[in-house]
């Protein structure tokens, strides 16, 4: 086991490093430089060579690139994320304000996923093709259709309309005041969960299937145990393992997703935070808020994978 | 197993063609009558991109023309879907949307997922050294939330359609990469594999004669079911402003400009354009899931 856990880390750890090198690239490749993006292209105009260099010296973008690499790895390192263009907060503010409301979506969303998803699962596959499963499996392909900033503006508009309501944009802090933040939270996590639903319905239906097919499971009904018995304590927990892994996976689909649904919404989590700099081309934010992001999926999936090998010893032992 | 002399009945058919017309009628109503559902959607998912070529002369209006005299007008019977701020004809920009969407999804998948297939196909076969860097290197790819990674894409080259096109090919390349790697694994070790071999055939050759035609039906699996995909991606983008810019119309941008337009934005400019992409999508995905089905019966109802 530790061994397994050690060369996970190991490799979580080559591709933190592969990824923090991609961003950089990628945020290096803007065409035109970075001083157009703060002040315009006129204001471009407006500046001296002399100034424009003095600039580019301060923002440290005259350094080779590999120098700005380290640069930017050890101020990482040492707990600093840069500061933005426009705003005087710095990145590391931001997160640490902005950063509850998302996490608080997407531990929230993905608890709604499980809810929803499995039971509807069990449902659709203990009587697979009756009338229940086949409502079930259009209604998850739909989920999967419907793009999910789109559904929030919809629920956002269908609030207002019909009970005159519109959750509150600005919150007080996280434990101030719980009643306001749910109210900014439930919004986003329902569209979220609802995505996340649909693809858990259907790998835990399908998983289910094959288990159900199974000698012991076929052992345990000959023992005399109930049919629920046998699903709840011998099928599902052997069908669950995918499912956990797959939920793992979804960590991306609700990270990338809160973008655009926190701006559906109009929630200031980080996901809208994202939204602004990607618009306001905030080349460092943007780099530190995308290493951040891919940095929490790869955690988190790390997180998934030694849970997965504790509960099933046969990947342990691979 | 694969005789060894099956090699020239993968040719055969070639020798006799019937008519392509008579033989793709033949196919598609085979299609037809075994998935009877997928055949109704692949007709819906036909006539959208026919609406998408033919969509300057099924539009009643002009997508970019303004009319200030019918501003933010609800949906009547001259403007069926309303109209927005400055009075142009959301049906006109709904439909002209559609072009703009299919052309990206289709061009990015076919893009990001040749290439991707090709470097899985390279990366299987030679093994070795370059099959672990190039495994490394797909796996920094996927360690970036889809979205995230074709949005720092998409800023970093500047908005524009090639721009948005190369932003989501890239998200799609791990995917050709992993799944035609794992065929060519499987492919390689094959007995006519090894009697080309012996024949003298080089790898070029043995690559591009024997294992790629192999690979064709998991690569048109592969661009049928991320074409849903791609579309909702191109969507995200216009709605977070780094898609294809105003005035051009998609689907993703008019659902923006809809926001920006004020605190309130009138219902039928929210509605429209995303009832556009959930019916495009699900069209495309059920389509596509048929097509996996016809090609590939062993995944038949798995994920």
């Amino acid at each position: 086991m530790y061994a397994y856990i050690i060369r996970r880390i190991g490799f979580g750890a080559l591709t933190v490093v592969g990824v923090s090198i991609l961003v950089f690239t990628i945020m290096r490749i803007m065409p035109g430089d970075p001083l157009t993006a703060i002040y315009g292209p006129d204001g471009m105009h407006k500046l001296s060579d002399a100034e424009r260099l003095s600039l580019m010296v301060e923002l440290g973008l005259t350094d080779p690139l590999v120098v700005q690499y380290f640069n930017w790895i050890v101020d990482i390192l040492k707990g600093e994320f840069g500061r933005s263009f426009f705003r005087a907060e710095s990145v590391g503010e931001m997160v640490m304000r902005r950063g509850p409301l998302t996490a608080q979506i997407a531990i929230l969303s993905v608890i709604l996923s499980w809810v929803i998803g499995i039971p509807v699962a069990i449902v659709s596959a203990l009587r697979p093709n009756s009338l229940a499963d086949n409502v079930v499996r259009f209604v998850s392909i739909v989920c999967l259709a419907v793009p999910g900033f789109w559904l929030g503006m919809l629920i956002v508009l269908a609030l207002l309309f019909w009970f005159g309501y519109r959750a509150p944009l600005t919150g007080a802090a996280l434990f101030e005041n719980p009643l306001i933040t749910f109210q900014m939270v439930i919004g986003p996590a329902i569209v979220l969960g609802l995505g996340q639903a649909a693809y858990i319905a259907r790998m835990a239906r399908s998983s289910l299937l094959e288990v159900i097919r199974e000698d012991y499971v076929r052992t345990a009904r000959a023992k005399g145990l109930s049919s629920r018995m046998v699903v709840r304590l011998h099928a599902l927990p052997n069908a669950l393992l995918p499912v956990i892994t797959l939920s793992g996976i979804l960590l991306g689909f609700v990270l990338a997703g809160s973008i655009p649904v926190e701006r559906a919404f109009g929630t200031p989590g980080l996901g809208y935070a994202m939204f602004t700099a990607v618009n306001e081309r905030d080349i460092f934010v943007m780099q530190n808020l995308v290493f951040l992001y891919s940095l929490v999926f790869v955690v988190l999936n790390i997180v998934v994978d030694i849970t997965i090998a504790w509960l099933d010893p046969r990947i342990r032992y691979q | 197993m694969t005789e060894p002399f099956a090699v020239p009945v993968l040719e055969a058919p070639a020798l006799v063609p019937p008519s392509f017309l008579a033989r793709l009628w033949k196919l598609m109503s085979n299609f037809a009558r075994r998935s009877p559902i997928s055949a109704f959607w692949g007709v819906v998912a036909s006539s959208i991109l026919i609406m998408a070529l033919a969509a300057p002369w099924i539009a009643p209006y002009e997508p970019l023309q303004a009319n200030f005299r019918t501003m933010s007008d609800p949906p009547n019977a001259q403007n069926l879907f309303g109209t927005d701020q400055i009075g142009r004809d959301t049906l006109s920009r709904t439909i002209h949307g559609s072009r703009t969407s299919l052309v990206v999804a289709i061009a990015a998948v076919v893009l990001g997922t040749t290439f991707g297939s090709i470097w899985g196909l390279a990366s299987g076969f030679l093994g070795g050294r370059f099959d672990i860097i190039s495994q490394r290197i797909i796996e920094f790819l996927q360690a970036f939330p889809d979205l995230i990674l074709a949005m720092a894409i998409a800023m970093a080259l500047g908005s524009g359609t090639t721009t948005v096109i190369i932003a989501i090919a890239v998200t799609r390349i791990p995917f050709g990469g992993r799944v035609i790697r794992s065929v060519v694994l499987s492919l390689k070790e094959m007995a006519f594999v090894e009697a080309a071999r012996s024949l003298g055939a080089s790898n070029l050759r043995i690559m591009a004669q024997h294992i790629l035609p192999q690979c064709i039906a998991p690569y048109l699996i592969l661009a049928t079911t991320h074409l849903g995909v791609a579309i909702i991606i191109e969507a995200s983008l216009g709605f977070l402003g780094v898609g294809i810019p105003p005035p051009t119309p998609t689907w993703g941008n008019m659902l923006s400009d809809a926001l920006n337009a004020g605190l309130v934005p009138p219902w039928w400019l929210v509605l429209f354009p995303g009832m556009a992409i959930t019916i495009t999508v699900l069209a495309f995905n059920l389509f596509g899931d048929g097509i996996r089905d016809a090609l590939d019966p062993r995944l038949r109802g798995s994920f």
